[in-house]
């Protein structure tokens, strides 16, 4: 892909402007509360975008349009299945104790909830999976620019580093939030043509249908049974792994997008921001899952002069054969499409997913080094300026950290499988954790800590003794499964059980705290706050509804 | 700072952009369209990047 003059300007621009925002929002970081937490003042339709946008980083839309050529529209479920309903549950149940609370980070209400233990566990492992998670898809996208534009891999990772390190030094968690509204916007542009044009092209909905096998066009139809479907899962792996403990334990309990919501300005602005972040999510796949589907079909119809109109790219693979690389599927289908001009708002659309996605990662990782483990254990009780500059500190070396992470992602691609489970599974055992200590009040400290702990060595145990696809099983092959994914769905599901039958075991005999220390962090024991006076469409209630009987529209079109 | 003012900008400033690049040189064309890809994304982001200023000034004049 080669680029014009123009396409420059568009970039260049792109990159004025988040600076240029990050300049302006640079007055109002003046305390460590502004700096890491926004002091709770953003307006909640720009708090609802960057709750999603956070969450859309390179990796993501890359990865999405490749899961869309590889395993048609069931990949959807990542959105309707995989986000909408825990969304939903996130903003009506439990949002309330997160912002009620007061608490800073996630493992500060596990804090206030439990105990110290429990919080140094949870922020330990959150520190260290936002760094390798900034670092590998810093890796994906310095691979990509390499292998589609030939620019230099160094520079184009220390460039864009440098410009997510200085628009977030600047501004904090405020300018890294307005930047994702934006980069949100960005990527609907520098897409959405792309998704219109490969659809039509290839006939539109019906032209796909009819060139495809049926189990990639029907999200729900062929899952009854692993060997149905492209992905290899079934219905249980789906609605359990996938629709309830990974989808529930990501948007719920990752302080990555949930520190979004709690930079909120009101209650009710942090209840709505997910869900009025659902509403966009949940159109997503049609920009982003869409062009994959869409590639295949176009890799079916003969162009003039006999060959087809488009081939999957290929590379080689691990067997000295060539396999398809699903991963250029994406920026394949930009140079078949884009003249110069839309090809620089697609290409910044590409580079802005990657900034918000790491802008998210430093931000959170910031927040939860400086109060949950510097504040908490190296230096307590310094006055807020000392956080304050701890927390910009901390921002540089969570971006030079994440620099380390891309080039160990570069040398040791073998360490990646592992990290990208460990990704998988680290939030699945910590949604019990809060299921459990937002909703039964009975459930203890020890008994919390315990469980987290089961839950999480018990899912790398599992990985190290299943195989699918090749990966896991380091210490024996107790048993195979179709593909990773279902791996990881059941993988999930054991580390979610297990550690809520050890918590619920474990508080039982142990004693509980008093109710009295319990208000504001447990249901029933805390006043939720009735909307009577807000307009009928600013109810969290009317909002949930409406995103659900949408989600199910969805769902039943596609099925 | 209203977001909507910078934001709002930006992509009138990249509606402006395709826009001019539809018109003057309509022929461009990626390998598989026969459409004007840049001049009818470009009038998308014009008017996008119109609205987003609108917003902002009634805003603006509602709060003084």
């Amino acid at each position: 892909m080669k680029l014009a003059p123009v396409d420059y300007v568009i970039l260049a621009t792109y990159f004025a402007m988040v600076l240029g925002i990050g300049w302006m929002l640079r007055k109002k970081a003046t305390t460590s509360g502004d700096f890491l937490t926004s002091g709770r003042s953003v307006p909640v339709w720009i708090t609802s975008l960057a709750f999603i946008a956070a969450n859309l980083g390179a990796q993501e839309l890359i990865g999405m349009a490749a899961s869309g050529a590889k395993y048609g529209i069931m990949t959807a479920h990542f959105y309707w299945i995989g986000a909408i309903p825990a969304m939903v549950f996130m903003g009506l149940f439990m949002m309330p104790f997160y912002y009620g609370s007061k608490a800073r980070s996630v493992p500060e209400f596990l804090k206030m909830r439990f105990d110290e233990k429990t919080r140094g566990f949870n922020a330990f492992m959150f520190a260290v999976m936002t760094i390798f998670s900034s670092g590998i898809s810093m890796y994906a996208l310095g691979l990509l620019l390499q292998l589609v534009l030939g620019w230099n891999f160094t520079t184009s990772v220390l460039a864009t580093a440098a410009i997510v390190l200085a628009y977030t030094y600047l501004g904090g968690l405020t300018s890294a939030i307005y930047n994702e509204v934006l980069q949100f916007f960005l990527i609907v542009a520098g897409f959405s043509p792309l998704a219109i044009m490969a659809c039509a092209r290839a006939g539109g909905w019906h032209g796909i249908v009819s060139r495809l096998p049926s189990n990639m066009t029907h999200s729900w139809t062929h899952i009854g049974h692993a060997s149905e479907n492209p992905m290899g899962v079934e219905i249980f792996g789906v609605v359990a792994g996938l629709g309830f403990v990974l989808s529930f334990g990501y948007w719920c309990t990752n302080f990555l997008v949930v520190q979004r919501a709690m930079a909120a300005d009101s209650m009710s602005a942090a209840r709505r921001t997910p869900l009025i972040g659902a509403i966009p999510k949940m159109f997503l796949p049609f920009v982003v899952i869409l062009p994959g589907i869409a590639a295949v079909a176009l890799a079916k119809i003969a162009g003039p002069g006999g060959a087809h109109l488009y081939e999957l790219p290929m590379k080689l693979g691990a067997s000295g054969l060539m396999v398809k690389d699903y991963d250029q599927v994406l920026t394949t289908l930009m140079a078949k499409f884009y003249p110069a001009g839309i090809l620089g708002v697609g290409l910044t659309g590409l580079m802005a997913s990657f900034m918000s996605g790491m802008a998210g990662n430093v931000t959170a990782f910031n927040t939860v080094f400086t109060y949950d483990i510097y504040q908490a254990y190296i230096r307590k009780g310094a006055p807020d300026q000392h956080y304050l500059k701890v927390g910009k500190m901390t921002t540089i070396i969570g971006v030079a950290l994440s620099i380390g992470a891309a080039y160990l992602a570069g040398y040791y691609n073998n360490i990646m499988d592992i990290l990208q489970f460990v990704f998988g599974v680290v939030n699945a055992p910590l949604f019990a954790t809060f299921l459990l200590g937002m909703f039964w009040k009975r459930s203890t400290a020890n008994g919390a800590f315990s469980g987290l702990v089961t839950g999480t060595f018990g899912a790398v145990l599992i990985w190290c003794f299943t195989v699918a696809e090749g990966k896991g099983g380091v210490f024996g092959n107790l048993y195979e499964f179709r593909s990773t994914m279902a791996q990881n769905f059941w993988i999930a599901i054991v580390a979610f059980t297990s550690c809520f039958l050890v918590t619920v075991v474990v508080s039982i005999f142990t004693q509980p705290r008093k109710e009295s220390e319990l208000e504001g962090l447990v249901y029933g024991l805390t006043k939720i706050r009735r909307d009577e006076n807000a307009k009928w469409y600013e109810r969290p209630v009317v909002l949930a509804v409406f995103v659900l009987v949408l989600a199910v529209i969805l769902n039943i079109w596609f099925a | 700072m209203d977001l909507r003012v910078p934001s709002g900008w930006f992509f009138t400033l990249l509606g402006v952009i395709l826009v001019g690049m539809g018109l003057i040189s309509p022929d461009a064309r990626a390998a598989l369209t026969d459409v004007n890809v840049n001049l009818y994304s470009g009038i998308a982001m014009l008017i996008f990047g119109l609205f987003l200023l609108l917003m902002a000034r009634l805003a603006a004049s509602r709060s003084r």
